[in-house]
């Protein structure tokens, strides 16, 4: 048996090397690392293939959505469920997704489908401070950053990629810039950011 | 004097009043300007709040779900509906939706506008910036109060431009508030332009006239004429946006801030009224105290100084005031002229006027001056023998007569008479006053005592009495005049060798016969006087001989006849002085038969007499020596 093990492990690795990764890096304009920024790569030529996930949770809790920024490929279906001991009346008029979930507790039955890809802005109707962004995209292959700023695009086959950074509070879209990706290559992705003044979120009351 | 009183507290009241009412105006006004500077601070404070509550509500109004969700379908039509339904709720004028790239979707005050610039980009930057923005602003000539506020979804999606008229009513009710009349002026360019107010149409002209130099007053606001109404003004700026500029204008005439302060000019016009009225009283009962006995006194010091010293003066006794002093010291006075002027009377009487004027004056002394005068000595011929047959009482009553005449007369001819010498009287002509033709008066006036006397037979010989006849001496000399006696008993008269001499003339009347002797300076001081001459006299102390005349009377009186008498006369006496005996003695013998001449002619022919017994050595001088008396 371990000789037929051996060929389903080099084939990962083969496939492990076959795969290039996409290090983005993202800074604001001073320089410190920018959370909650959306890297996407979509392959130039032929349209992107499904990615394996196919759905996503937005969470209530406290009065605030968690995640605050959600990155989903178009098709995908997201729950909304409620972890608070009140209701919630989920909405958003975005053109990508305009719905509502009128006050609800617990678990809707029906997750909401995202197909249009776009920026999707999450609110809820009876607490003007709840806030969410779901960007959806067109491609497999895109990551979110954390307070480190650094999120890694991975199992990229080689090819051209059209690379594009996202933020919620964009002064400015940022261009997509064009990568050519070998196979096995781990390229760095700079990425600067110019953001809008945030104000400070005030917790939900 | 009740007018003088009067007018001075009129005067008093006038600028009184003038100066309180001057004071009045300036506090009314400055009260009234404190009030609208609070006015306007409140109006400020007003309008803020009212822009906050209006912010709040219109915030309100965008979270509405509903709205919301009819916002985002971005159909314009439901959006439209959508929001005259929620300006309606909060009854704004009109409401509008601003894309976030600042062109309006849809607005209820212009239905017909679709993707134009919004009008007021700036409150939108604003919003933008502060989450919301208010300001006043001026859309088709009304002014507006205009919210901006962001459409959150939750992430702004829109602007609502929510906008509220401010119009005559809201006007209204903010002058309730500020208790002042409010003018919304808008200045954009050319003229002022009133955009609502609570004045009533005419003061709303008024202001619209005049709005550039209300806009121009100060901050602290000034006065101005409004309409003819004197009125206070505070200008506020409310919005200074490049293109037009808003103004609030609180204003308040100055004559409701006088109004508490009527009452207290009319209390003080009654105060003057009644001041004046008892001051006219009091001075009225002065006046009677005062001007009217005043006034008497005075007519009576006017008939005073005409002499008549016998004015009633009313005055209590003892004095009761200064007035009643006055009226006392006024009779004493009156009292002390007349007898003044009794004593001058009798003193006059008693010596010459001038004598008495001098006397009363109280300037004589003892002592005398020399001077040139011409003494008279009177004497009433055989007055012994005119009176005896008659009683003492009625000789000096005869005497009287005679004297009264030659006084007056003398008098007439500005001579003084000095004394009465018995049967005589003795007067001066020349002191105490010399006057020009001294002795040219004494000659006429003895003339003219000599017809007088003459005058008197008639009523003489009625009486039974014999004629009266008068003897006058006149001599012209430097004589001494002056007061003789002690200080407390004293005469006036004249002294020296040619007073005598004057006597002496006047002896000589009975010698030869003629009424009048005078002397040669006399003669020589007279004009128009027809003189014979007597003789020549030597007389004591004189070693030149005096000539003696007689005046026989005024030239105009002369007639012809008695010329050629006196030629022949004076002829005669040449001849004699010279020497030529014989022909004097012709002459003189013509004369003996002459009228007038005789008893001259008689002497001059002695003279010859004596001359022919004894003939004269060459010291002879054809004069008769005069013995002494």
């Amino acid at each position: 048996m371990r000789a037929a093990r051996f060929p389903l492990i080099a084939l990962f690795a083969v496939g492990g090397v076959l795969a290039a990764s996409l290090e983005v890096t993202v800074r604001d304009e001073r320089g410190n690392p920018v959370e909650n920024a959306v890297a996407y790569a979509t392959p130039k030529g032929a349209p992107a293939p499904a990615g394996p996930k196919r759905t996503a949770a937005i969470e209530q809790i406290d009065k605030t959505f968690v995640p605050h920024v959600t990155v989903v490929q178009a098709g995908t279906t997201v729950q909304f469920p409620n972890r608070d001991p009140i209701r919630h009346h989920v909405y958003s008029f975005s053109p990508a997704k305009s719905f509502e979930i009128k006050l609800y507790a617990g678990t809707p039955p029906t997750p909401v489908l995202f197909d249009k890809p776009g920026e999707v802005v999450l609110g809820c109707n009876i607490h003007d401070n709840m806030l969410a962004f779901v960007l959806v995209v067109e491609t497999p292959y895109f990551a979110k950053t954390p307070r480190e700023g650094i999120a890694r695009l991975e199992q990229l086959p080689a090819g051209e990629y059209d690379v594009h950074v996202w933020h919620p509070a964009l002064a400015a879209p940022v261009p997509a810039r064009t990568v050519r990706l070998r196979a096995d290559e781990t390229a760095p992705f700079p990425a600067a950011v110019t953001l809008k003044a945030q104000p400070a979120r005030a917790p939900a009351r | 004097m009740v007018l003088l009183f009067v007018t001075l507290l009129m005067t008093v009241q006038l600028a009184s009043f003038y100066f309180i009412r001057v004071a009045i105006e300036e506090i009314a006004s400055q009260t009234l300007r404190e009030e609208l500077q609070v006015g306007a601070r409140v109006f400020r404070r007003l309008l803020d709040q009212n822009s906050q509550q209006l912010v709040e509500a219109t915030s309100v109004l965008t979270y509405d779900f509903g709205f919301r969700e009819a916002i985002a379908t971005r159909d314009r039509d439901t959006i439209l509906s959508a929001l005259r339904n929620h300006a309606s709720r909060i009854r704004a004028s009109g409401m509008a939706v601003v894309g976030l790239d600042g062109r309006v979707v849809a607005d209820t005050m212009d239905e017909a506008q679709t993707g134009g610039a919004y009008a007021f980009p700036d409150l939108v930057v604003q919003a933008e910036s502060q989450g919301r923005a208010s300001g006043m602003r001026v859309v088709g000539g009304k002014p507006y109060q205009v919210i901006v506020v962001p459409i959150r979804a939750p992430l702004p999606i829109a602007w609502v431009a929510m906008s509220f008229v401010i119009d005559d009513a809201s006007a209204r009710d903010l002058k309730t508030l500020a208790s002042s009349d409010v003018t919304f002026i808008e200045v954009s360019g050319g003229a002022p332009r009133v955009l609502a107010t609570t004045l009533e149409p005419g003061p709303r002209a008024a202001l619209e006239r005049s709005a550039a130099a209300v806009i121009a007053t100060s901050a602290e606001g000034s006065r101005l004429m409004l309409g003819g109404e004197d009125t206070e003004v505070l200008a506020t700026p409310i919005e200074r946006k490049g293109t037009g500029n808003l103004y609030s204008v609180l204003q308040r005439p100055v004559a409701a801030g006088l109004e508490p302060f009527r009452a207290l000019q009319l209390v003080l016009v009654l105060l003057a009224c009644l001041s004046l009225a008892v001051t006219a009283l009091v001075a009225n009962r002065l006046a009677r105290r005062l001007a009217l006995p005043l006034a008497r006194l005075a007519k009576a010091a006017g008939e005073v100084a005409k002499g008549r010293y016998d004015v009633a003066v009313q005055a209590n006794e003892p004095a009761r005031d200064e007035i009643d002093e006055l009226a006392l010291a006024f009779r004493g006075m009156t009292k002390g002229l007349a007898e003044r002027d009794k004593v001058r009377d009798v003193l006059g009487k008693v010596a010459s006027a001038a004598v008495a004027d001098e006397l009363m004056r109280g300037t004589v002394e003892l002592g005398g001056e020399e001077r040139e005068a011409t003494v008279m000595f009177t004497d009433i011929r055989n007055f012994t023998s005119l009176c005896e047959t008659l009683r003492p009482q009625e000789s000096l009553a005869l005497l009287n007569d005679f004297l009264t005449v030659i006084s007056e007369v003398v008098e007439q001819y500005r001579g003084v008479v000095d004394k009465y010498t018995g049967d005589g009287a003795m007067a001066v002509f020349g002191a105490p006053v010399a006057e020009p033709g001294d002795a040219q008066r004494a000659v006429e006036a003895a003339l003219e005592i000599r017809r007088r006397v003459l005058a008197l037979g008639p009523s003489l010989a009625a009486r039974g009495l014999p004629h009266p006849e008068i003897g006058i001496g006149l001599n012209t000399a430097r004589v001494i005049a002056g007061n003789i006696g002690s200080s407390s008993r004293l005469n006036y008269t004249v002294l020296g060798d040619g007073v005598n001499l004057a006597s002496r003339f006047e002896g000589l009347t009975k010698r030869y016969r003629v009424p009048i002797v005078v002397g040669e300076l006399t003669q020589r001081g007279c004009t128009g006087v027809i003189f014979r001459e007597l003789d020549k006299v030597r007389v004591r102390g004189r070693v030149e001989p005096v000539r003696i005349f007689e005046p026989l009377q005024l030239a105009r009186d002369a007639t012809t006849r008695a010329g050629r008498a006196l030629d022949t006369w004076h002829a005669a006496l040449a001849d004699y002085r010279e020497r030529r005996w014989d022909r004097a003695r012709g002459l003189f013998e013509r004369l003996e038969h002459e009228p007038g001449y005789e008893r001259l002619a008689e002497i001059y022919l002695g003279y010859l007499a004596d001359v022919a017994a004894r003939q004269p050595g060459p010291e002879w001088d054809a004069a008769f020596t005069l013995f002494e008396k």
